[in-house]
């Protein structure tokens, strides 16, 4: 996964890159616009993650030049401007995401992830599996810490789309759209506490505990120290 | 802050000026109104007294013509004849002179000094200086007063003509000299003046009301633009630089309107440069913090990184790093709360509700991680459209929870509600933490104040709040929650026409 980094901060860019080669990328790196500008078109990459404040050339106006040459590159502006105009001005330059520093690495990482599924999905690292629970789409059957889990079709959605947003909150009224997209009936509110009450019940003991989001959803988090 | 500074000024100035206004001083068109009035009355009164003066000679010169032909006729009457006097006066012209009992003549022959011939003893003698006399032939007017209908009867004014005669010519050795003195009541004569007066100043006095009338509209017209600069200048919020709209109005007013508008122009660039030095420097600030926290990051995943205390030190210096990103982040927040012309009729309108949706949601793994419990109020249901800046409102509601997560304690409970509440929409943050004491809950919305030494916090969240919510037209306030916590209300007022998205 070839990706360049436009930073003219030395001590941000060494640092940047030596955390996305941790993550998996080849980084290439650019200390200036028109260096950025250059490479761009000299070399295929996967995806660029440019900052705004370049010397030389700035990054809008080097978005915009590889833009016209290379309109399906994922392009991620990593910038310390963060106004509403800022946001508008580069994402109509055609940038395909927007993070302000200073930035947490997990956030960015997972937005560059997302970024790749999105317009390269045979390319994107797929999220790290969970280690105790496995889902086969295919045969819509689930192994608990290798052992299958009997589940009906509603708890098979269910628990993909909580599998999904591990860590996250899933609303009710996304499970209920999961739901009627597979044809099923629309439940209430109720429904969904009977089947996450027996999805709690089936994954006992496994190490992934679904919380209760009081007035939102659920949420599946994975035990620590499994 | 300085930006808070020169809104203090200018907010002090309006104050002052209407302070100024208030205490006692007249108002621009009642003061017009005294100068134009008072010196007209004082000329109509003038005139009024002039014209009673004027209306009062002509009506004596009547009088003195008539007083003196009397005089003259009666003096023909009398002959002398000898030392003897024959006095030519028949009875009926006595009861001509007689005749009307309201507007008598009287009549009084007497031979200087003081003897009485004929007539009517009571009319007064003629007032002369010492040293003066009367001369011959020549009539004396004056005025004097007596009892009209007899003696004893009460003293009137009269106007009086005497009339000194000498009979018997220069050849007769013994000429006499005759006083004849012809008195009239004044009683005519004043109602006559009267008169004129009243036909004068009926018409005058209704003149005089219906300039007033005229004048005080004139005024209020020609200062109506004038009230509507004021209307424009008092009903204005206090964050509003905008230029003073006066589409049509007097030169005067214009010169002063562009006056006040260079200013408010002076302030609003003074204000805008202030705003753009806050928001460069903190950019300024962003990169190399984001630079420190990637570097102690990774030095953090170093395999030589294990020592303790080494481990330790480097995670205080993240710690650090963050706060300070979080400090600069909340900056540049506040900057841009800060006024500018925040438009709400041109905010399309935002579901409170859904907002808070998203973003409770959002922060619900943090919570996690920090072992609180964080949800949504079960209640909240239906949307709640408000006015507003989504992104603003957003930065209210995330800074309400970030509060609540920082200082309520890890095992707390963080309940974020929506809802209607008359003709407002209310959006709290209820933390069953420890709360605010009584004595700093108003002061907790001041800049870098924090009540607590406990968090990480850089004391400008709640400031940042209120400053949004104010722009915004609505209220904040901090609540106790029993047995301990704390409830943050925000009022905001409902969006006018919600339209569902």
């Amino acid at each position: 996964m070839k990706l360049l980094l436009a930073e003219d901060d030395a001590i941000l860019s060494d640092a940047l890159t030596a955390q996305l080669q941790g993550a998996g990328y080849e980084v290439e790196h650019a200390p200036n616009g028109a260096v950025a500008d250059y490479l761009l078109h000299k070399q295929a990459f996967d995806i660029a993650v440019l900052d705004i404040g370049l010397p030389m050339l700035d990054g809008l106006a080097v978005l915009q030049h590889v833009r016209q040459t290379q309109p399906a590159l994922p392009v991620l502006l990593l910038t310390a401007r963060d106004a509403l105009d800022d946001r508008v001005a580069g994402l109509q330059a055609g940038a395909d995401d927007y993070v302000t520093k200073p930035f947490d690495l997990p956030e960015l990482l997972a937005r560059l992830q997302a970024l790749l599924r999105r317009t390269q999905p045979a390319l994107a690292p797929l999220p790290p599996p969970s280690r105790q629970l496995v889902l086969d789409a295919e045969r819509r059957c689930a192994l608990l810490c290798g052992e299958a889990l009997e589940l009906s079709g509603r708890e098979w959605e269910l628990l993909q789309l909580l599998l999904q947003q591990r860590g996250k909150v899933v609303t009710k009224e996304r499970i209920f759209q999961a739901w009627a997209s597979e044809g099923g009936e629309p439940g209430s509110g109720n429904t969904i506490e009977v089947y996450i009450h027996r999805l709690r019940r089936k994954l006992e003991g496994g190490g992934l505990v679904i919380r209760t989001v009081r007035g939102l959803g659920y949420l599946l988090e994975e035990e620590e120290g499994l | 802050m300085s930006l808070a500074r020169w809104r203090q000024r200018l907010s002090g100035w309006r104050s002052r000026s209407r302070g100024r206004l208030g205490s006692g001083s007249l108002s621009l068109s009642r003061q017009l109104l005294w100068w134009v009035l008072l010196p007209q009355l004082v000329l109509w009164l003038a005139g009024g007294v002039a014209a009673y003066r004027f209306a009062a000679s002509y009506a004596n010169e009547a009088i003195d013509a008539s007083l003196s032909q009397a005089s003259r006729a009666l003096a023909r009457q009398l002959k002398p004849i000898g030392s003897g006097l024959l006095i030519d006066f028949p009875k009926a012209a006595q009861d001509v002179l007689e005749a009307d009992p309201a507007d008598r003549l009287l009549y009084m022959v007497s031979q200087p000094p003081g003897q009485f011939i004929l007539g009517n003893q009571a009319l007064p003698p003629p007032p002369l200086a010492q040293g003066a006399a009367l001369r011959i032939g020549q009539p004396y007017f004056y005025d004097g007063s007596m009892p009209l209908a007899g003696p004893g009867d009460a003293e009137q004014a009269v106007r009086v003509v005497a009339l000194l005669l000498r009979l018997g010519g220069e050849q007769q050795p013994e000429a006499q000299t005759l006083l004849v003195q012809v008195a009239r009541s004044s009683a005519n004569r004043e109602e006559l003046a009267r008169r004129i007066l009243v036909d004068m100043l009926l018409p005058l006095s209704s003149l005089i009301l219906l300039m007033t009338l005229i004048v005080w509209l004139g005024i209020r017209a020609g200062l109506a633009p004038l009230k509507r600069l004021r209307q424009q200048v008092e009903g204005r919020a206090p964050a509003d630089l905008a230029p003073l709209q006066l589409a049509s109005a007097p030169r005067e007013l214009l010169s002063l309107a562009g006056a006040i508008n260079t200013l408010l122009a002076e302030v609003q660039h003074s204000v805008e440069r202030q705003k753009r030095f806050i928001g460069d420097a903190a950019h300024q600030l962003r990169t190399p913090l984001a630079g420190l926290k990637s570097q102690t990051e990774l030095a953090l995943t170093l395999p030589s990184a294990s020592d303790p205390e080494l481990r330790a030190r480097l995670l205080r210096v993240h710690e650090s790093a963050t706060r300070s990103a979080h400090l600069v982040s909340q900056l540049l927040t506040l900057a841009r709360a800060e006024p500018g012309a925040l438009r709400l009729q041109d905010c399309p309108p935002v579901d409170l509700l859904a907002l808070a949706r998203q973003l409770t949601a959002e922060l619900v793994p943090r919570a996690l991680r920090a072992g609180l419990d964080l949800g949504m109020d079960e209640a909240a249901q239906t949307p709640v459209w408000v006015a507003g800046e989504a992104l603003l409102l957003r930065e209210v509601l995330s800074n309400l929870i970030d509060n609540a997560l920082r200082y309520a304690g890890a095992g707390a409970t963080v309940t974020v509600g929506v809802q209607r509440s008359g003709a407002q929409a209310c959006l709290s943050v209820e933390d069953s933490g420890p709360g605010i004491a009584a004595q700093d809950r108003a002061r907790v919305f001041g800049r870098f104040v924090r009540a607590t030494d406990a968090g990480s916090g850089c004391g400008l969240g709640l400031a940042i709040v209120k400053e949004i919510v104010e722009r915004h037209g609505g209220q904040v306030s901090l609540e106790p929650v029993l047995p301990h916590g704390l409830r943050v209300r925000v009022l905001l007022p409902l969006a006018g026409n919600p339209q569902p998205a």
